[in-house]
């Protein structure tokens, strides 16, 4: 029973890892890519896209066999959770690592060009006519060194403030510009008896993500990107002052009392159900209301300008992803043959109909969700974007502050203590 | 018989051994290995020494589980194997009992994982059963966010554990219990022992050493804790819940410190092991009867 746990593990622990490291190549610089010469498969691994995306991606693979005869395109779509944190090392590490591979901006793609598995294909992008087929803006965020190292497929607002639109109407309420008439608004909400927030924070990241947002907002980009790559203190005067405002947020009861015990899903029914009137998340929820509450009306207003901020307050908090040539292929040509092929207007009109955003000038004419537009509008318009912290930089790093949210939205610590406890963990990681 | 080639023994013995070694043996090696290296799953390996096991031992998340994982421990023992002692006495008292017998140890054969999220719509502070029936029955004052309180979480996944694992324990007491000869029993009742003397004072000491078992499991099981955790917590809040399990876990494969996750599964190993070993030296050598 329980006693085979140690061994479970251990043994999973080393498996996952014997797995890994027996995979790399004795040069420890990973596993090289369709080594063989006369192997023509095209590799290419990214999370689930979902039926309806599946289609056009097959419809990608079709087009390209046809255009190299002989060449195979194999696709490997792993779960999210697990792409992203083991299954996309283990693919790099292993005999058949991907040709091509989906990644998200930020920390990651840094440490995949570090690594040596991030090729730089701006040239023949640019050679290939790709750049202009899609709109201003769409290549930010995939660059490492000044080099093109990403191919763009989307880019994801991770925090805008969602509300519910009929019980705004009935309160007599309007979306808000500034930090004080959401606070007005807040204020007013608790009034009639209706919690402003909900959140499912057990997982850390929602709540980290919004914070994150108002950080940046009140110490400034820079500070907020200098903190969270160690180079400065979390724990500084003017940090515990922007954190206060997640301890106003509990100190008022804005926000759930289960915050920080339910997960991010349960923290969208209770927004769907009416026991809140917003909720602080991402682009992805129109998805999950479309698939969960189809009839619930909503709609969203990025983070209002909140005085004194030291941030561009018009800044948005967002990451882009896209598809990366794994610089150890042999076969980096045939990869950016097949991303030109992805970038066809066909192709990218085909991936709006099923259902996604596409960065392409065609495919942006073909028409989104009026939500999931105008949230394609406010980032690619965005005059700063700001990169979440479990995406952008160090995880550890982003836990600390996290768990420091967390701590201070729960009511459980005051900033100062929070933060002063997040630091200690950083200080550890030097 | 004597074999008459040398290797013929080992012959038979390297299926076994082959089994073992790329199941168990080959993933001990290659953690031990790259508890000594910085490597993120896919990157060149970086030789750190003892590097990684040096910041464990400054890692307060790390340490503080340690603790966390002795209080889940100390109240398990009390949650489960006093109580499934308490459950074997009560249903070996008096025959009939084979319903309840059951019905305690149903729990056991459920998935770990499915308990954990049925115990969490139950708890959830929003929906669950548990505020709403606080609320019935006008204890409204009661009502908590039991998973996300760090006064109760814990203490809300030990008790949890107690209700799956207390059948379990039941069990293996109920079958020592049936081991002990009748007619003890039975010279006791004509004595005029009653039930709670007879357990008290009869069968209790006679499975002291099955006791002594369920103690070092429960001891080592708890020191494993994973799945209850993960699902109900995730170590939360504020790192309030975090074991040692958790903690590697989310190490290994969320932060990606192959390396670090590595040192910190030796270093789980060898708390378990020394556990064992100091359980096995602390076990009194007795003469005493045991059936």
């Amino acid at each position: 029973m329980r006693l085979s746990r140690l061994a479970s593990v251990v043994a999973a622990v080393g498996a996952a890892t014997l797995l890994l490291a027996g995979c790399s190549s004795s040069s420890g610089g990973g596993g090289e890519a369709s080594a063989s010469p006369s192997d023509q498969v095209l590799r290419i691994a990214m999370t689930e896209p979902g039926a309806d995306l599946e289609k056009v991606w097959q419809q990608v693979k079709t087009e390209y066999e046809a255009a190299h005869p002989g060449w195979t395109v194999q696709y490997n779509f792993q779960n999210d959770d697990i792409y992203s944190t083991v299954g996309l090392p283990s693919l790099l590490s292993g005999g058949n690592a991907p040709d091509i591979y989906f990644e998200w901006s930020g920390n990651r793609l840094q440490t995949r060009y570090a690594d040596g598995y991030a090729a730089s294909i701006g040239d023949q992008l640019k050679a290939k006519g790709v750049n202009d087929r899609y709109v201003d803006g769409a290549f930010g965020g995939t660059s490492v060194d000044g080099k093109t190292v990403m191919f763009p497929i989307g880019k994801d607002v991770s925090n805008v403030i969602w509300y519910n639109t009929d019980l705004f109407t009935k309160l007599g309420l309007t979306a808000p510009t500034t930090w004080a008439e959401l606070d007005a608004v807040n204020a007013k909400l608790k009034a009639a008896g209706v919690t402003p927030y909900a959140m499912g924070n057990k997982d850390l990241w929602p709540a980290g993500n919004w914070n994150g947002h108002v950080l940046s907002r009140i110490v400034g980009e820079q500070a907020y990107a200098d903190a969270l790559n160690m180079k400065s203190p979390l724990d500084s005067p003017e940090w515990v002052a922007a954190m206060d405002q997640m301890k106003k947020i509990h100190d008022s009861s804005w926000i759930n009392d289960s915050v920080n015990s339910v997960s991010d899903n349960e923290g969208y029914t209770l927004f769907f159900t009416g026991k809140a009137a917003m909720t602080p998340i991402g682009s992805w929820l129109v998805d999950v209301r479309n698939e969960q509450a189809p009839k619930f009306n909503m709609d969203w207003f990025n983070l209002p300008a909140i005085d004194g901020g030291k941030g561009n307050q018009q800044s948005v908090l967002g990451v882009s992803t896209g598809l990366v040539v794994n610089a150890k292929s042999a076969k980096i040509d045939q990869a950016v043959d097949y991303l030109d092929i992805l970038s066809g207007d066909d192709i990218q009109k085909a991936f709006v109909a099923a259902g996604s955003s596409s960065l392409s000038k065609a495919g942006a004419a073909t028409g989104l969700n009026p939500l999931s537009e105008r949230l394609l509008t406010l980032i690619e318009t965005a005059p700063e974007i700001v990169a979440p912290p479990d995406t952008g930089y160090n995880l550890k790093v982003a836990d600390a502050l996290n768990t420091a949210t967390s701590a201070v939205l729960g009511g459980a610590m005051s900033s100062q203590d929070a933060l002063t406890q997040a630091q200690q963990k950083i200080d550890a990681l030097k | 018989m004597k074999p008459n080639r040398g290797w013929t023994p080992y012959l038979f013995v390297l299926p076994a051994f082959a089994v073992f070694a790329i199941s168990i043996l080959l993933p001990v090696i290659a953690t031990f290995g790259l508890s000594f290296t910085r490597w993120d799953g896919s990157g060149p390996l970086k030789f750190k020494g003892f590097a990684n096991y040096i910041r464990a031992f400054h890692d307060s998340v790390y340490v503080s589980s340690y603790w966390h994982v002795l209080v889940y421990v100390v109240a398990t023992i009390i949650l489960e194997v006093l109580a499934g002692l308490l459950l074997a006495g009560a249903v070996s008292a008096r025959p009939g009992t084979t319903f309840y017998r059951v019905a305690f140890f149903v729990p056991v054969m459920l998935p770990l994982v499915v308990i954990a999220v049925l115990w969490s719509f139950v708890l959830n502070p929003d929906f669950g059963l548990l505020n709403a029936g606080l609320d019935a029955v006008g204890l409204s004052s009661w009502k908590r966010v039991w998973l996300g309180d760090p006064n109760t979480a814990l203490l809300a996944i030990s008790v949890i554990s107690g209700w799956i694992f207390a059948g379990f324990y039941m069990a293996i007491f109920y079958a020592g219990f049936a081991r002990i000869p009748k007619d003890i029993i039975e010279s006791a009742r004509l004595d005029g022992a009653g039930e709670w003397t007879i357990f008290r004072r009869m069968k209790v000491p006679l499975v002291r050493g099955i006791t002594e078992i369920a103690i070092l499991l429960c001891v080592t099981g708890g020191v494993q804790v994973f799945d209850l955790v993960f699902v109900l917590t995730n170590g939360g809040p504020y790192n309030t819940t975090e074991v040692p399990t958790t903690y590697l876990v989310k190490t290994v494969f969320r932060d990606q410190e192959v390396g670090y996750g590595a040192a910190l599964a030796v270093i789980l190993t060898v708390v378990i092991a020394l556990i064992g070993l100091l359980y096995s030296r602390l076990r009194r050598k007795t003469a005493d009867v045991e059936f």
